[in-house]
């Protein structure tokens, strides 16, 4: 009835555990589908990120290089290469095809490379690092093409919105900003009265919002352009480290997020309610990503944990 | 009708309204910024490049080089994202036109020929050689398939250049004398074999007429599959025309004549299915014939709308333009030894002369989305013009504002209320039940009903390898071979060594220098501000910058020594 009338949402269908995958010795920090969803790529405090091949999730390879653990990871819009942030304050661009060389390294941060996502177009590259500076990287010579001082605390979260024109960037500084990717320019600071850390930020698929996620346990969808909440989630535990969260739009439109209470949280994007709590990871789960067109969720848990879940909608 | 919805403006208002043309999903960007460029941002370098063109969205620059190789930047990183280059094609390129979509390039070139490149595999499709050198060459903009092109020869009629046969076909370039054998024209112009003029033409926006601009001052509207004029449009001047260009939503045409003048009409055409509504037109007015009739004809087709000159200097004007949306035209000084853009608004005003180093100006365009104008200077160097980037401080405070001046404040009455009237509000009106779209797009400027064809918007971003830590190794093969070229030349020689303070100001010509080694620069340094000289002429309006047109007026204008400095920069880096 709230809702404006629209028709009856068919009923929800769990999501069920299909594969374990096992294969990192540190804690995992991030998965991510490929873009052509054929691909699974991990990254991990054992400083290593693994490709997987992703109707079968058998490990393809494992991409050596980086000399500290790696904390996040994104994949081109071809699906081609693999960028990799890591506390060796270096990004890393991979190739995701047989030889899988690592192709640049990209120096230029003073301290942990903590985030990273390539723009549509994937001929830029964002990182964010601890030393509160966003850089903006050009993939095809690996230079620092512009730095922007962004923070007043680590940058924990940068992304690129649909046609790339946009950077949101949260912080442990409580902040979200948006900035103009061609000029460097801030073009608004979004700040929550309470101001908890903010620890992951993305842009909705259609750019039109922000996802926040911020250390009190909270997610928000907000309207940037009018500084409004839309929708807030709430019910998971998130009070320590940087979850990702993310869209999916395959069957029906969720949120979906890791939780340090060890499981997947499932929430009805316009609705707000859980519809499900996937149970399985041993620790936290840090991050969780869906695959673009198939109703699979990856997940991955820190470090008592060390495994990527797979779960399959039927 | 998208285009024309969002993009035309009004005729005849004086006040209009600005449309925000930032990227989609950016609402937040202040709409206001669209004004125009003030100061040159960056400047690229490859070669020595002549003519360039936007693509439709404007994220890849094409540029034509003197070596006959063509340049494709990728203007989000302002690096070189392909080079189309073959073993037949080195002579000087005249022109370079993208097709609708982007997946091809049609350069014409001074060995007389056209090529058609496909960009993405950089590889050649066609090639054809007339008999005239091109002086420029536009692909049929309707038809994403199509292999048409309107070729302008040095020294002869403009043709319709069938791509895949070979096959032209010439244009006519004066209204015929004898119409139909009906009625003779009312009086005889000197139709005798006057030495040919090169006559400038350009397609209308869904390419069904042609608009050609005569020697003797007149736009004809030829329809070019009949090869008929079908009106005809005697400008104030009679000069000869030089350039005649549409704007990108179709609705104004400006011509730039040798009287020092640059026109523009109005286009009084439907955008799409100009050519049927001619042909009505053609069969109502029936109270004239010939060239009357065809006068009659194009009173209806176009209507002059504004006039640019500059009384005082009275410059020649060179590669005028409109701006993406419209809003404002261009013009660069045909005056030899000088870089000077002229801005003019849809008004009439000049608003606004910016001037660059001392170097003929070759070619402009004008960004097709954002307030960035692109010069070619006879150095070969492309400039990158862009508005005076000023940091928005009020952003990084979402409670703060800034002021223009001093302002008295006064509390509101609730301010130092313990529980603020205002806060109340501003909790309850969020409605978290509201259905929210996160999927929906909508649709942008660009769209059109033709979707047959997906838009080539980028090419492929390769990361180059890194080899033994040395990341500008990446260019390694093509800047070996430019340096092999480079080192021939006995100019480049003397000027990398001492020719410099005395090359610079006499003729840009012989700067050439390190033109041929490839290279960019950013914004930041010195280099910029000195290479800035843009002058404001006063403006016949209160402008909204106000506040950087100062800024910019404390600034000398390069000087001879600035030159030198550039200059020399570039040699020794």
């Amino acid at each position: 009835m709230s809702s404006g009338g629209s028709q009856q949402p068919p009923p929800y269908k769990p999501y069920r555990h299909i594969r374990t995958l096992r294969a990192h010795e540190r804690a995992v920090s991030c998965v991510k589908f490929s873009n052509d969803g054929k691909l699974l790529a991990s990254a991990s405090l054992d400083k290593t990120l693994i490709l997987w091949s992703s109707p079968d999730f058998s490990l393809i390879h494992r991409l050596i290089g980086h000399s500290e653990g790696v904390s996040d990871l994104a994949w081109s819009s071809d699906s081609h290469y693999i960028c990799s942030a890591s506390d060796d304050r270096t990004l890393r661009i991979w190739d995701s095809r047989a030889p899988f060389d690592c192709l640049k390294i990209l120096k230029g941060h003073s301290d942990f490379v903590f985030c990273v996502n390539f723009n549509p177009q994937s001929n830029l590259i964002v990182s964010g690092s601890f030393d509160e500076t966003i850089r903006i990287w050009e993939v095809k010579t690996g230079k620092c093409v512009r730095v922007f001082r962004a923070h007043s605390m680590p940058v924990t979260s940068v992304h690129f919105n649909r046609d790339g024109s946009l950077i949101v960037s949260g912080s442990h500084d409580g902040s979200c900003k948006i900035w103009e990717a061609s000029s460097g320019t801030c073009l608004k600071t979004l700040i929550d009265d309470k101001s908890p850390a903010v620890s992951f930020v993305k842009f909705s698929p259609n750019g039109k919002f922000i996802l926040v996620a911020t250390l009190d346990s909270t997610l928000k969808l907000w309207n940037y352009a009018t500084g409004k909440f839309l929708k807030i989630y709430s019910g998971h535990t998130n009070r320590v480290y940087c979850i990702t969260s993310t869209f999916s739009v395959t069957n029906g439109k969720y949120i979906v997020s890791g939780s340090e209470d060890k499981c997947v949280y499932l929430w009805d994007l316009q609705q707000k309610t859980m519809v499900q709590k996937l149970e399985g990871h041993t620790d936290t789960v840090i991050s969780v990503t869906c695959h673009p067109t198939e109703n699979k969720i990856a997940s991955a848990g820190l470090d008592v944990d060390r495994t990527i879940r797979i779960w399959l909608q039927d | 009708m998208s285009d024309e919805d969002v993009l035309g403006w009004v005729a005849g208002s004086n006040g209009w309204g600005k449309f925000n043309n930032g990227p989609m999903n950016a609402p937040i960007i202040d709409p206001l910024q669209g004004d125009f460029p003030e100061v040159i941002e960056e400047y690229l370098q490859h070669g020595l490049m002549k003519c360039i063109a936007f693509n439709r969205r404007g994220t890849l620059l094409a540029a034509g080089c003197t070596d006959g190789s063509c340049v494709i930047w990728d203007f989000e990183t302002r690096g070189i994202a392909k080079e189309l280059r073959d073993k037949d094609c080195v002579a000087a390129i005249t022109s370079v036109c993208w097709s609708k979509y982007g997946h091809r390039i049609l350069v014409s070139a001074a060995d007389k020929s056209l090529t058609l490149w496909d960009v993405v595999s950089g590889e050649k499709i066609t090639r054809i050689t007339l008999q005239q050198t091109p002086l420029l060459a536009r692909l049929h903009p309707g038809s994403s398939s199509s292999s048409l092109c309107l070729a302008c020869p040095l020294s002869s009629a403009p043709m319709i250049v069938d791509l895949s046969t070979g096959n032209t076909t010439v244009l006519p370039v004066t209204v015929p004398e004898v119409d139909n054998g009906v009625v003779p024209p009312s009086r005889n112009k000197s139709s005798d074999g006057l030495p040919f003029t090169p006559t400038a033409a350009c397609f209308n926006k869904s390419g069904d007429l042609v608009y050609v601009g005569n020697s003797k001052g007149e736009i004809l509207i030829i329809d070019h599959k009949s090869i008929q004029v079908h009106a005809m449009v005697p400008t104030s001047g009679s000069a000869v025309i030089k350039n005649i260009v549409f704007s990108r939503n179709g609705q104004y045409l400006l011509t730039n004549s040798n009287d020092r003048t640059i026109r523009i009409y109005e286009n009084l055409l439907p955008l799409k299915d100009g050519f049927t509504a001619l042909e009505d037109m053609n069969k109502t007015v029936d109270e004239v014939a010939g060239v009357e009739k065809m006068k009659a004809v194009g009173s209806k087709c176009l209507a002059l709308f504004r006039e640019f000159q500059d009384t005082i200097t009275k410059v020649h004007w060179k590669a005028p333009c409109f701006s993406g949306d419209g809003e404002w035209v261009i013009g660069g000084s045909a005056s030899k030894g000088e870089h000077k853009i002229y801005i003019w608004d849809r008004a009439g005003h000049l608003v606004k002369i910016l001037e660059g180093p001392k170097e003929a100006l070759i070619d402009l365009a004008w960004h097709p989305v954002h307030p960035i104008i692109i010069s070619v200077s006879l150095t070969g160097l492309v400039y990158i013009w862009a508005k005076d980037h000023t940091e928005n401080w009020s952003a990084f405070a979402p409670d703060f504002k800034e002021l223009e001046e001093n302002e008295e404040y006064v509390e509101r009455e609730d301010e130092f209320d313990l529980i603020p009237e205002t806060e109340k509000v501003k909790e309850s009106d969020i409605n978290e039940d509201d259905e929210v779209d996160i999927v929906t797009v909508e649709k942008d400027n660009f769209s059109d009903s033709d979707l047959s064809q997906e838009e080539l918007c980028f090419l492929p971003a390769t990361p180059c390898p890194d080899v033994s830590e040395q990341q500008d190794k990446c260019m390694g093969s093509s800047s070996k071979l430019m340096d092999s070229n480079n080192s021939g030349s006995p100019l480049s020689e003397e000027a990398g060594q001492n020719g410099q303070a005395t090359n610079h100001a006499s003729s840009p010509l012989e700067e050439d220098t390190g033109g041929t080694r490839m290279k960019r620069k950013r914004k930041p340094s010195e280099k910029g501000l000195e290479l800035q000289a843009g002058r404001v002429r006063k403006p016949l309006k209160p402008l909204k910058s106000s506040g950087r047109l100062s800024k910019l007026r404390s600034k000398p204008v390069t000087d001879l020594d600035n030159g030198n400095g550039i200059y020399g920069d570039d040699i020794s880096d």
